[in-house]
């Protein structure tokens, strides 16, 4: 065989898995299911009719359902449109956890790196590792509720008031409650540590648009916006905005394991620290449906003697969670990828009960 | 005195308890008045001009149970000042990628 044909031939044969695969590159392909029973219960529970007044019940302000990297559920309620950046609160984490792989890969830290080698305001806890605060396992006296306690509420302070010029600073200000890696405390001050272990890790000017260039450049997310502290640390633990769509693609990337294209943009070996359970995690017998923490991921892991926190959905299940309701989940056996932005006031919403209907309506292998 | 005086004792084993209970959360205390303007500015301006809702639909989106003095839209300079329990707080669009940011120094209403 002349060497030209036999060079064609490989280059078939290492597109054949490849072309298989359906990418948003450069935009989505959407191909709308027809509406059955299922695909109208789905609809039926995101948005029913939305009271903005009381402001009770699910309200739902966008819906995405990618099916093995092609759009076949997409609804907005107004305002939200296919074109809004919305605040993406606590998913925020994850997102910035996805930006960390990057720098992961490019070798700018390990694991159990002191954290204090990226940030030196932690010489005051020196024991806590980057590690530590991926699994929110910092051990630092933080108090993250809010709406129940706004005056002694870490987060709040953080976000509005005494910490809002330096984030991180304001979090390294904290004493130790338990010694580092020992017990998971979800803290927000934890995630934004890491936003700010970044500026020493890439270096400035990089460190300025590193999100970008690491991340949304390379997925073709066009809509991101991510808004600073007045330190110029990016706020990860709850201010990054994007679109639907755009979020989708950060789903898709867990999804196939960090790849995007041909390129292994994350390592898989990160993708798989953000999929295991914090080792000394122990599951709240009070609050079954908590999902598990992993690498500032979020888990339907069965730990311990717990059920799975979302009973009707597989195991492997991951997501990115905020507050009044965003999320994206992952649910990787089922290829399946789910944007929910949404403005909940009272906590009815369940994950649950969505992702039961979105596997009811889209569930079955392609 | 206690037994000559039981409401005034009690009124003030009472006051102590609330002096030592405001003492030892004054940190807390000293700041809390700040939440609402600076809440509702940053998440107003960044409802406005980072996700482009509408004036009205922002206005609404912020509101919480405590009332707010004011709110005012600077849409020229998009900047966002809101007062509430007598504190004034300032936020400022900075940009297309970072978006809105809480500013040092309110501005003027």
């Amino acid at each position: 065989m002349p060497r030209r044909t036999l060079l064609a031939a490989g280059l078939l044969l290492s597109a054949g898995p490849l072309a298989a695969e359906t990418w948003p590159i450069p935009e989505w392909s959407s191909q709308p299911a027809a509406v059955t029973p299922a695909v109208q219960s789905l609809d039926d529970y995101a948005f029913p009719v939305r009271d903005d007044i009381s402001r009770a019940g699910v309200r739902s302000d966008a819906l995405l359902v990618v099916k093995d990297g092609v759009i076949v559920h997409e609804r907005y309620a107004a305002p939200t449109t296919a074109q809004t950046p919305h605040l993406a609160w606590s998913v925020s984490k994850s997102l910035f956890a996805s930006v960390l792989g990057v720098a992961y890969g490019e070798g700018r830290f390990k694991l159990d790196d002191a954290v204090a080698k990226h940030y030196p305001p932690f010489a005051a806890h020196p024991e806590v590792k980057i590690g530590h605060l991926l699994n929110w396992a910092s051990g630092l006296d933080w108090q993250e509720d809010y709406e129940y306690a706004p005056l002694k509420s870490s987060v709040v302070a953080m976000l509005y008031t005494r910490g809002r010029a330096d984030m991180a600073a304001f979090t390294a200000s904290h004493g130790a409650a338990a010694a580092p890696g020992t017990h998971f405390s979800y803290s927000s001050g934890d995630s934004n540590v890491l936003g700010a272990s970044l500026k020493a890790m890439v270096g400035e000017p990089a460190h300025s648009h590193y999100p970008w260039t690491a991340l949304f450049e390379p997925l073709g997310i066009g809509s991101a916006v991510w808004e600073r502290d007045a330190s110029g640390t990016f706020v990860a633990s709850s201010y990054a905005y994007l679109t639907a769509r755009d979020l989708a693609r950060v789903g898709l990337l867990m999804q196939r394991d960090g790849r995007w294209g041909e390129r292994q943009l994350l390592p898989a070996s990160w993708v798989a620290f953000n999929r295991t359970p914090f080792a000394n995690y122990r599951p709240d017998p009070q609050q079954p449906d908590d999902a598990v923490p992993g690498g500032q991921w979020w888990l339907n892991a069965q730990v311990a003697d717990a059920r799975r926190p979302w009973p009707d959905v597989p195991a492997s299940a991951f997501a990115a969670l905020g507050h009044w309701g965003q999320g994206l989940y992952v649910l990787p056996e089922q290829k399946l990828v789910v944007v929910r932005y949404a403005d909940d006031r009272d906590g009815s919403y369940r994950h649950n009960e969505l992702l039961k209907r979105v596997l009811a309506a889209y569930g079955e292998q392609p | 005195m206690i037994r000559r005086r039981p409401l005034l004792s009690v009124s003030l084993a009472l006051l102590a308890g609330l002096i030592l209970l405001a003492w030892s959360n004054r940190v807390h205390l000293a700041a809390f008045p700040g939440i609402i303007g600076a809440y509702s500015a940053k998440e107003y301006c960044s409802c406005r001009y980072v996700s482009g809702n509408p004036a009205e639909y922002c206005a609404g989106y912020v509101e919480q149970y405590l009332p707010l003095g004011a709110l005012h839209d600077d849409a020229e300079r998009k900047r966002v000042t809101a007062e509430g329990l007598g504190s004034r707080q300032t936020a400022a669009w900075l940009g297309e990628r970072h978006g809105c940011q809480l500013q040092s120094q309110a501005d003027p209403l």
